[in-house]
């Protein structure tokens, strides 16, 4: 099965590896057949869009992108997931007494922050440069718990982060980002401890790499 | 292997409990036979006992009555899974093992619900929980009269010292000699420990802090015919393997074997109350899309802390206008939930957390009252090891976001994480209550009120303290603390009397003879530890306590059912 999958050892952006060489998806013929009809499904073709309009995928898009630092291909098709889960209402199902449940808490917050983009370009966010994204997220972000266009900001930030979170770090092109095999059933790991590697582990390359914080 | 069993041998289990060996011994996961055999009843059948939710007390509670003999219709609002069948090695791909449908939450500290707190299904949250499995300590049960906090049970340690020993022989719990609360050892040696256990006990010792291996319910060997764990360290989105217990395989197959129903789909929408005698005469619910009524001679609710509130409080008549037990207001108050911050350390070398089962490791150390300390009662510490999605989001919740949260996530593979559990107090205005939305079946949906008092606060405090220190002890070049709640206790809580609880020291509620509570929401207090066992404990006790005190009229049905299973096996 994996030997007809096209691209090997594929990362978000083709990132330079941390991990050289690894890749997940030539393990999956070590997986369940149940979780690799789940796992392989997202790097297959995405169901046709059906939740969000193209008014508001026009500032999820490059809000997606932005979060998750993903502006080139290929992308992890986060938008497209997203998508599919809002239209399914595959939701956690809890939502903020001050929120509505996700699905019309995105559809608010999105036209919000195309708002708030019209002010510093006539098309809104999706025509904004970069650049003017970032800082309208900043200020955003900056707001901490206060209100934005009607709701606590760190909420609608939770929101947001927590559906590209989810999309992104389910999809086996992030885990050969950062080195996480993914699936482990029936085969299991042999060999825990600090600094033990599987055979099909790759050690990190860290030295290039410096702390962010 | 070494010789294994302690308290209770194996063949003790058996006798008592033979889940473990009804499993299918070779392929498979689900004992399909034992299923397709499973006896039924009708609707208009008047089963001795009709059970709400197939969870940890549900399921424990209808394993005893089907073995002392009991017509027991255990209903489950999700499906009846299959290990194989129904559950992946994947994080996303779990979403479907949680309870999603809609619920709010407010308060000045809202709890986030779904994955982090509650399951669905035939197994109930056990499914998907961690498979940290520590007894309470004496302290627990009396934290108003030692501390002036909380409140005292009806019971007392004792009380349930027995129940705790048999659970953890049925699950069964594997882990070191244990020196706090009551000392007492466990039925499995301790498992192998994986990067982050090692860094947490390379941390702990430097700074002198005592830790301990387990105690995990996770088979370490074979037992009956459940399988080793492989080590793969997908316990939260339910083992595949059969290594990790939950109501489904260790007490499930016992209770069909002795004739108990199992109806999965079923969601209760509301317990009957006959208004000439005041007694409970069985539950409505929806199985299919059609609403069915099944009759019964007790009710136990053991729905868990929101739905067990929720359903009670819309399970209203003239004699209970304001739902079902509660007229003294005390249906879906103090609710708990646990400070659960996680700490996390990035080493130079690599961790890989996830290459293991998240609980390996504890320490209860700071879990009493420290005299010196300006907070009461405290917190345990445990090795935790959220899986990407997981990780991901904990620092997108610092808003840490674009390159930089790309960047953290290429460290995955350094990163340890400690969780702790503080014990936040009983509040009663940390309560469900019914909202105006509604769900999909008409009935109104749970809000879940959750706002701190100043030494739940504190505990928080102390909590991420200690285990900053013991990461960086350890080595880490960079720790970070993210805040959470986890596990949910109190909403129907046990009292003296009706003034101070729902139910009495035995589940049974006051305002109903044949109505019993025997789940998460009947425990006054949380102590630091998680609650499974326990409640699974307090189940068994108040079963026994149903089988050989009950007042009211004691069925008398012999097992013959057991004899017919075991032909057609
Ligand atoms: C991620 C996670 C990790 C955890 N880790 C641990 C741990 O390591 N150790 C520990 O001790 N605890 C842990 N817990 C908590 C533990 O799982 C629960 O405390 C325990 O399972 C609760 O038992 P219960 O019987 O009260 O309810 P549950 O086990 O949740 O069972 C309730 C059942 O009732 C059903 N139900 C509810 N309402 C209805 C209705 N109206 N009609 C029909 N059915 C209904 C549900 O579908 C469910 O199956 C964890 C929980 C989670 C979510
Ligand atoms: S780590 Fe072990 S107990 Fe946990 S899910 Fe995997 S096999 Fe089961």
């Amino acid at each position: 099965m994996t030997a007809r999958l096209p691209h090997r050892a594929i990362t978000p952006g083709s990132t330079p590896q941390r991990f050289p060489g690894f890749d997940v998806l030539a393990e999956a013929d070590a997986w369940d057949p149940v979780t690799a009809g789940v796992v392989l499904a997202r790097v297959g073709p995405q169901p046709p869009l059906r939740f969000f309009s193209p008014a508001q995928e026009a500032v999820a898009r490059p809000l997606f992108d932005l979060i998750l630092d993903q502006h080139q291909e290929p992308r992890v098709p986060v938008f497209e997931m997203v998508d599919q889960r809002l239209a399914e209402l595959a939701t956690d199902g809890w939502h903020y007494g001050d929120l509505p449940a996700d699905p019309q808490a995105w559809t608010l917050s999105l036209g919000a922050l195309d708002q708030d983009a019209h002010q510093q370009c006539a098309d809104g966010f999706a025509s904004c440069p970069l650049e003017d994204q970032e800082s309208l997220l900043r200020a955003f972000l900056d707001l901490g718990d206060d209100t934005w266009h009607g709701m606590r900001a760190d909420r609608v930030w939770s929101l947001w982060s927590r559906y590209a979170c989810t999309a992104f770090y389910s999809h086996p092109w992030a885990w050969n980002e950062i080195g996480f095999p993914g699936p482990a059933y029936p085969r299991g790991y042999k060999n825990p401890g600090v600094n033990a590697r599987e055979p099909f582990e790759v050690e990190d390359r860290r030295a290039a790499h410096r702390d962010p914080a | 292997m070494r010789t294994l069993f302690r308290d209770g041998s194996a063949d003790r289990v058996r006798s008592r409990n033979e889940s473990a060996w009804l499993l299918p011994a070779g392929q498979g996961r689900a004992n399909e036979e034992l299923r397709a055999t499973m006896r039924t009843f009708e609707d208009r059948d008047d089963v001795d006992a009709v059970i709400v939710g197939c969870g940890a007390g549900g399921a424990t509670m209808a394993q005893r009555l089907a073995r002392a003999g009991w017509r027991v219709a255990a209903l489950d609002a999700g499906p009846f899974w299959d290990p194989e069948r129904d559950w992946v090695s994947d994080e996303a791909g779990s979403h479907h093992l949680y309870w999603t449908e809609p619920r709010v939450i407010t308060g000045s500290d809202p709890v986030p619900l779904g994955s982090n707190n509650s399951g669905r299904g035939v197994g109930g949250s056990m499914v998907h929980y961690a498979g940290y499995t520590p007894r309470f300590h004496p302290s627990d049960f009396e934290t108003h009269t030692r501390d002036g906090v909380g409140a005292d049970w009806p019971i007392g340690y004792p009380d349930l010292k027995p129940f705790y020993e048999a659970i953890e022989g049925e699950l069964p719990v594997s882990g070191q000699d244990w020196p706090w609360g009551d000392p007492h050892r466990y039925p499995h040696t301790p498992h192998p420990v994986s990067g982050n256990g090692q860094m947490f006990q390379r941390g702990a010792d430097r700074l002198g802090i005592v830790t301990r291996v387990g105690p995990v319910a996770i088979t370490n060997g074979r037992f009956g015919h459940r399988q080793h764990c492989i080590y793969r360290g997908f316990c939260l989105q339910g083992c595949k393997v059969n290594a990790k217990a939950s109501p489904l395989i260790t007490h499930i197959p016992d209770a069909l074997a002795h004739g108990a129903e199992i109806r999965p789909d079923s969601m209760v929408t509301s317990v009957e109350v006959d208004p000439r005698t005041g007694r409970a005469t069985g539950v409505r619910y929806v199985r299919h899309g059609v609403e069915r009524f099944q009759r019964a001679a007790h009710v136990i609710v053991a729905g868990y802390s929101i739905e067990t509130p929720r359903l009670l409080l819309h399970s209203t008549s003239r004699r209970f206008p304001d739902g079902l037990a509660n007229d003294f207001d005390l249906v879906g108050r103090y609710l708990m939930v646990q400070g659960a911050p996680q700490t996390g350390g990035r080493f130079a070398d690599e961790v890989r957390m996830y290459k293991a089962p998240p609980p390996e490791v504890s320490s209860e150390e700071f879990y009493e009252t420290d005299p010196a300390a300006p907070y009461k009662r405290g917190f345990s510490i445990q090795t935790v090891s959220p899986l990407p999605i997981t990780w991901s989001e904990h620092f997108a919740g610092q808003g840490i976001w674009g390159p930089e949260l790309r960047e953290r996530m290429r460290d995955y593979v350094h990163w340890a994480c400690l969780g702790a559990l503080c014990e936040f107090l009983p509040l009663p205005d940390n309560r469900v209550t019914l909202a105006d939305e509604t769900d999909r079946h008409g009935m109104p949906v749970a809000e879940f009120s959750y706002s701190q008092c100043d030494n739940d606060r504190a505990l928080m405090k102390a909590a991420q303290q200690v285990m900053e220190q013991i990461l960086q002890a350890a080595g880490a070049e960079h720790v970070t603390t993210f805040h959470r709640y986890a596990h949910l206790v109190g909403g129907a809580r046990m009292g003296t009397d009706e003034h101070t609880g729902v139910v009495d020291r035995d589940c049974r509620s006051f305002a109903v003879p044949n109505l019993l509570i025997t789940d998460g929401s009947v425990l006054p207090t949380q102590g630091a530890a998680n609650p499974a066992l326990t409640i699974m404990s307090v189940a068994a006790r108040a079963a026994d306590r149903l089988i050989h005190h009950s007042t009211s009229t004691p069925p008398a049905h012999p097992t013959v059912w057991r004899e017919h299973v075991r032909d057609s096996r």
